[in-house]
This record gives C-alpha cells, structure tokens and sequence, in this order.
C-alpha cells in the first residue's frame, strides 16, 4: 500500500528567488524505512517539512504539485488533520520541549489536549508512547532536566502519542553526545520494527546504510536517486553531490572487493568483515 | 532549571483547593473591607488568610514579602502621621516632630488593606503550580493561545539566562573588556543584543514549527488531561464566597 | 615549552558535586582532541583554560601566564575559543566587522586588525564574503565566519568546541583543512568534539574524560586500541578501527587508507585461498 506519493513537487520560499525542490516525485510504502541524504541546503529539510504541511501551511511561498500522504492531500489539508497521520522531530531537542508543562507526563499530552482527544484515552497513548521510547521512569521529571538523547526520545515520543503511522526526523541525533545518539536510533529501530514508516535525513552515513530499506540521494533540490543502500553507496560520483560512502563500502572499494552477488560494496560491519577477511591479494 | 514561580509544593488541604476559588478569595480580601468600613473586618480576613497560610505551610515565605512591604509601609504611615490634609490631634510627638491621631489612622486602614491584599495573592501564588493556574484559566474561557504563552514563559525565561551567559563568555573570550568605568559597561552590552535577540528569534521560530506539529494551531475544542478539580469543597467555596461579597454590598447599603 | 601546563586542578560549583578532580596535564604543540560523554567536564575545562571560570583548587597556566592572576581579555590574546553556536557570537553587519571584533579588542591596530582579518577569511574560504551581512549567510558560512573571527586573533592556541555539528562532508573537510593549516603554522589546535572518525584523521593526540577526571591520553592511535575503556565512556572506536580489529589486523587502523594498505600488505585473518 503506498503509504505517500508526491508528484511534481516544486517549493519556493517566501522572498527567494530559486526553487527549494525543485519537481521531486518519489513513492514510499507503508513500513518502509527510508534515509534522506544529500549535502547542506539540498533541500532536505524543506522535504521534511513539506510532508508534514509545514510547507506550505507555515511558510507560505510558492507550491507546485501534490503529495499524497495516506490518502490526504497536503495542499488542502491543515496541519492538525495531517499531525494525525505524520509526525515529524527536529534536530534541536531542548526547542522541541514545549515549556508549558512541568512533567515529562503532561509533556506528552500536549498534542493530545490541541487535538481534543478524550480524557479517558490520553493516559494510555502516553504510557504506551513512554515505554516504546524507554523514558516511562522519566514520567514526572521537569521536561527541561533531561539530557539531549533523554529530550530527543520524548519529543519522539510526543509525537507518537498522537498516533500518526509515518515519522519523519531531521537529522535526530545531530546534537548529540554519542550515547545520546545510539539511545535515540535505538528507539528509531523499535518503531520500525513495530511496522511504522519511518524517514529519517541524517549525515552519519553507516547508520543510514545499516537501517534503511532505501536511500534517497538530494542534490539541489532534486532527486538523484532512490534506492537501496548498497546501489545508492556503490555509486562512483558520489562525490559530485558533496556525499561520502560508509566506511565499510570505502574500505572494500580501496580493495576492489565487491559483493560477488550483487556486484556492490558491502555496507554494514558484518558484511564488510565477510567480504575482506576473504580477500587476498 | 527552576521555573519562575513561587510555588511551594507541601501537599496540604490549601493547595487542593481549585485556583478559581483562591481568585475569588483575592476578590473577596479585596472588595468586602473597601465596602464594610472600619479596622475590624480587614483585620479578620489578615488573620485569616494568615491562618489560611500557616495550614499550608507557607508561611515562612510570606515573612520576606511582608517584611519588605512594611519598609513602604512605614513610610506611608510617617509621612501621612506627619502631613494628612485632616490631622487636627496630636496623638504624641517625637523629637520636634508632632503626629497626629487622623493621619496615623488613615494610614493604619492602608497597611491593613495592603497586607490583607499580600496575604491572599500569597495564597494564590505559593499553593498553585502555575501551570494549574493558567489550565483553571483557560477554563474559564481565556484563549489556549494565550495560555500557552503564560506559562511557557515562566520556565523559558530561566533557560534563557544561560544562553545569555553563554553569548557573554563567547564576548569576553574574544576580548571584550565586561569591568571598568560605567562607559565600559554599557559599551560592553552592545555586542550582547544582537546575539540574543538572534537566539530568541531562531529558537522562537523552531519552537513555533515544534508546536505546530504538536497541533498547535488546531481549532477543535481542547480538552484537559487534568481532571476538572471536583469535590464538595470545590464546588461550595465560590458560592460561599460570591455570597459573602453580595452580603457585604448589601449590608452596606442597607446602613 | 608547553603552551598549557595544568597542575592539580579541581573546580566545581558546589563541594558536594564535583566536576573536574585533580587534573594534571601539558599540552604542547600537537593538535589535541577531548573527547568524552557531555556532563564528564569538557566545557568546564575548557572554559578553565580561557579564564571564564577560575579555579577552586589548582593552577592553569596558559603560555606561562596564571589565569588566576590574568584577565579574560589579557589570556584572550594567548588563546582563542570558537563556540559551537555562531549565533551566539555574531552582531555586526559587515562580514569584515565582524572579523576585526576580537583583532580590535586584544590591542591590533586597525590596519593590522584588516589584514588579519583578510588572512584569516581567506583560510577559511570566504574571501569573496567580506562585505556581506552575516545575517544574509548559511549557518555554515557564519560557522567559517565564527572561525575566521579567532584566527584573525593570530593567538598561539585555538580552541574548538564541537566544530563538525550539522556538518555535511564538504564542511568537515572544509575544516579539517584549515585545522591542518593552523596546526601547520605552528599553533597548539584543541577541541571539545564527538565525532570519533574526524579525530581520527585529524588529531594527533586524543584525551578521554569520564566523571571529571582524564580516564586516557596519548597518541591518538594509542586511545583508539583501548576498546575496553573507551565503551565505559560510552565511545565507541571509529567504524574503520572496529573493521580493523575484527579482522585481525596488526596495528590500530584510523583511516580508510591505512586499512587498505595493511591489507595489502598482508596482515590480518586470512581464510581465501592460499
């Protein structure tokens, strides 16, 4: 089932000249883990935000074409009806806290008090969203006395709580101490496995190319290409749109190794060490 | 980081009480001795809000609100003991200064209206987490908006002090002389107002977008995760005090 | 002569609740990177280093001179700090103001303060900005602005607090490069950073902190090997390291090529043919 489809989308914003996107369409199925890759201002962010309505609903600016997303048209749906379906986190973990709450509990229900869901169903929604996310010990602490991996996990799972089945982040852990990051990817890989779509742009490549089903490469505002990892990361210009391949695809590419099945570099660690240790000169 | 707020949590009977009666025991403090004359009345509802303090075990904060407001308080009585238009007996003199009966009982009803005034906002500021507060208003029909904006505040305003701090230290480490002659000063605070209203307009901006998808904007009726506050004392409070303002009004003018 | 001498330093806020214990380091002229989980005391120690915060117990001492006895704007001449958020710093309207701020303040005159400037943007490739608003710019052009505003300082020591954030891979490049040139100027590089593979193709030297103390310092190779000690911190060797030694290979690998060249020669687990 096509969980969203965006045709033709063109996106200026308000008193710019060039195009931000530049007529991208592109299909993602329902489950899907997709990464977002592509060099500072290739229109990345922009892409996030239009699937969520915040382009164009919060910007304004100039829009072309449709994005579909599970069956609602962004042009023509509010953003409150699309928070529903789409959630969407942002890099910065302390501006993602609300600050009108003192608990990370009322934190959460937030959005589900803006939605005017039923008393009787908040609690659960926010149990369930906490332990998904592994903060429920964090219930009644001050929001803003967390670490960044700790603030990161509950704005994802403030975002959960209002039940959406697509959720797209923003280079997630940019911000983030090391352990900070591996808590927050951790918690990515838990709710797909739990059967959400999820996109995710980030520039910290091997996760990219250990955890997405297909990756898709941005440069300037268009699509390059959208596929799986191992063909995205065996490109040879990759350098042209300013990105590097993960390590492990590097490693084997300087010793001519190449998966003799698909004829592509390896990507993950595991892979790697099978494909070299087996290597002779 | 603490929020900027006085509250004081001590789970006592006090801070159960809804804030919608707390506002309207404000009211009461305020309105029944400006209609009821005479010392009397405005000495009772002090001692009782007093009383009121000591059973939720706030009282010791009261004490620096008090203390500072008597300084001010001491002065009025002074200077309207000394100059009120309608002295006409000296009660006693001091030094060459003579003070008189109508100018030291007129300022005596002011510090009594001022304290009995204190003493209630203090029940309402140190037993309610402001966040409650804002929720009872927004009840009562304030805009969620607006709500929003009230209580944010008091817990952003204290985050920002250290991105201020931290502006000023990337200042200084560049050079930026922070001590010295007054001139130096304020010559010093100029290289700190572009950086921060910078920080305030990008964090205000994402904030914006993070509130955004959190249905900020939605139009549905919003609904609490806090129940309604309930009980029996809940309900009959602001009857009973509504009924002592109107029993106030009419007695008055009745005499 | 080492440009930083620590002898014994402690500070905290509060008795109870220590942040750095006991500290005792040198720090000569090779490029350093400190590394570690936020809360261990980087920033503090940093900030130690630069005179914001003195000492409670312990002597800093920057290029000889006390920071107890030196003021913020006197150490800022010795040693300059470029803060993760160019935000945080930028406020004037021409890109070459900007620059000229820290020149200005520490005792340049005006045309040496310019030509400061003008070096100091060229290093970082904006020598085609210099009338610019910073305002009009990226956040990656004011992140190059923010660095050329403390090399323009000519200061013997540069200190960096997490330089390769939101960084894309033309950024980190951009800077490793102009790491290389300060550090080839002869100028002590240090840096507060998370991102284990650009310290290990940049920095020569690498200390861990953990809960206020240094748990490792050494050549950077030398850190990398101490897989053990680095998961307590919650690090975890660059991927390249860990390929490295899953495989079997002799020596701790820090690049990619250097990987390449040890397999080539021969070293590590062999199961082909032979």
């Amino acid at each position: 089932m096509k969980k969203i489809v965006v045709e033709g989308l063109k996106y200026r914003y308000p008193l710019t000249q060039d195009l931000a996107l530049k007529g991208i369409s592109f299909e993602i199925e329902q489950g899907e883990f997709v990464g977002i890759i592509g060099q500072n201002l290739s229109g990345k962010s922009t892409l996030c935000q239009a699937l969520m309505g915040l382009v164009p609903h919060f910007y304004k600016g100039g829009y072309g074409g449709s994005v579909l997303v599970d069956g609602l048209n962004v042009e023509r749906s509010e953003i409150c009806e699309l928070a529903q379906k789409v959630g969407l986190v942002f890099q910065n973990p302390f501006t993602q806290v609300s600050g009108s709450k003192m608990t990370v509990f009322e934190e959460l229900a937030f959005g589900l008090e803006n939605l005017g869901v039923a008393r009787d169903q908040m609690k659960p929604r926010i149990e369930s969203a906490m332990a998904l996310l592994g903060i429920s010990r964090f219930s009644q602490r001050n929001p803003f006395d967390l670490s960044g991996g700790q603030m990161q996990r509950m704005a994802i799972a403030s975002v959960i709580a209002m039940e959406p089945e697509i959720i797209v982040l923003d280079e997630p852990t940019s911000q983030l101490d090391p352990q900070g990051s591996e808590e927050v990817f951790q918690a990515i890989q838990q709710l797909s496995k739990n059967g959400m779509t999820v996109i995710m742009v980030e520039h910290k490549i091997e996760k990219i190319a250990r955890y997405s089903d297909r990756v898709m490469l941005l440069h300037q505002g268009a699509i390059v290409d959208f596929d799986t990892p191992e063909r995205i990361f065996s490109r040879d210009d990759l350098a042209d749109y300013g990105i590097e391949a993960p390590v492990f695809a590097r490693v084997c590419r300087g010793l001519g190794i190449r998966n003799p099945a698909s004829g592509l570099y390896p990507m993950t660690l595991d892979d790697a060490y099978d494909q070299v240790v087996n290597w002779h000169e | 980081m603490k929020a900027l707020s006085l509250y004081q949590d001590k789970g006592t009977f006090i801070h159960r009480v809804d804030s919608r009666s707390k506002l309207l025991y404000i009211l009461a403090a305020i309105l029944i001795p400006a209609v009821l004359h005479g010392f009397t009345v405005g000495l009772v509802l002090m001692a009782l809000s007093l009383f009121l303090l000591v059973v939720a075990k706030v009282i010791r904060k009261v004490i620096p609100l008090v203390g500072f407001s008597f300084l001010i308080l001491i002065s009025v009585v002074v200077i309207q003991g000394l100059f009120y238009p309608g002295n006409r007996h000296v009660w006693f003199a001091l030094g060459g200064l003579r003070f008189y009966q109508e100018g030291l009982v007129f300022s005596a009803g002011i510090c009594v209206r001022v304290l009995n005034i204190l003493c209630a906002v203090s029940i309402l500021v140190l037993t309610t987490r402001p966040s409650d507060l804002i929720e009872s208003l927004v009840r009562l029909g304030l805009s969620p908006h607006l709500g929003y904006v009230l209580s944010s505040v008091l817990q952003i305003i204290p985050q920002m002090t250290s991105t201020m701090e931290t502006i000023t230290d990337a200042q200084r480490s560049r050079g930026m002389e922070t001590e010295g002659s007054l001139l130096v000063r304020i010559k010093a605070f100029l290289p700190l107002i572009g950086p921060v209203v910078m920080n305030s307009l990008v964090n205000t901006r994402e904030r914006s977008l993070a509130l955004e998808v959190r249905a900020f904007s939605s139009r549905a009726k919003k609904t609490f995760l806090n129940p309604p506050p309930g009980g029996m004392v809940n309900q009959v409070l602001p009857i009973v005090l509504l009924l002592a303002m109107v029993a106030a009004v009419v007695w008055r003018v009745l005499q | 002569m080492n440009k930083i001498e620590i002898r014994n330093l402690s500070f905290h806020y509060s008795a109870s609740e220590p942040i750095l214990s006991d500290i005792s380091l040198n720090f000569d002229q090779r490029s350093t990177a400190i590394i570690g989980q936020n809360g261990a005391g980087k920033t503090t120690f940093v900030k130690l280093l630069k005179g914001l915060l003195k000492p409670v117990s312990g002597e800093v001492l920057i290029n000889g001179l006390n920071t107890r006895d030196a003021t913020v704007a006197t150490l800022a001449r010795h040693a300059g700090l470029v803060f993760q958020n160019p935000n945080d710093q930028i406020f004037k309207n021409r890109v070459l103001d900007e620059v000229m701020f820290g020149p200005l303040n520490i005792g340049q005159t005006p045309d040496q303060a310019r030509a400061s400037a003008l070096v100091a943007l060229d290093t970082v490739g904006l020598a085609g900005k210099v009338d610019d608003n910073p305002y009009d710019l990226s956040l990656s052009e004011r992140k190059l602005i923010s660095i050329a505003s403390i090399v323009a300082m000519n200061t013997d020591i540069i200190i960096f607090d997490e330089p390769t954030i939101a960084q894309d891979h033309a950024g980190k490049e951009r800077i490793k490069s102009i790491i290389r040139a300060l550090v080839g100027q002869g100028k002590l590089v240090l840096t507060i950073i998370h991102d284990m593979d650009f310290v290990a193709e940049t920095f020569e030297r690498t200390l861990v902190f953990a809960e206020g103390r240094v748990l490792l310092d050494g050549a950077t190779r030398e850190v990398y090997g101490q897989a053990e000690v680095l998961c307590q911190s919650h690090l975890e060797p660059p991927h390249v390291t860990q390929l490295a030694s899953r495989v079997g290979l002799g020596t701790t690998v820090l690049t990619v090529d250097e990987f390449v060249a040890a397999k080539r020669r021969g070293e590590g687990e062999d199961r082909g043919a032979g």
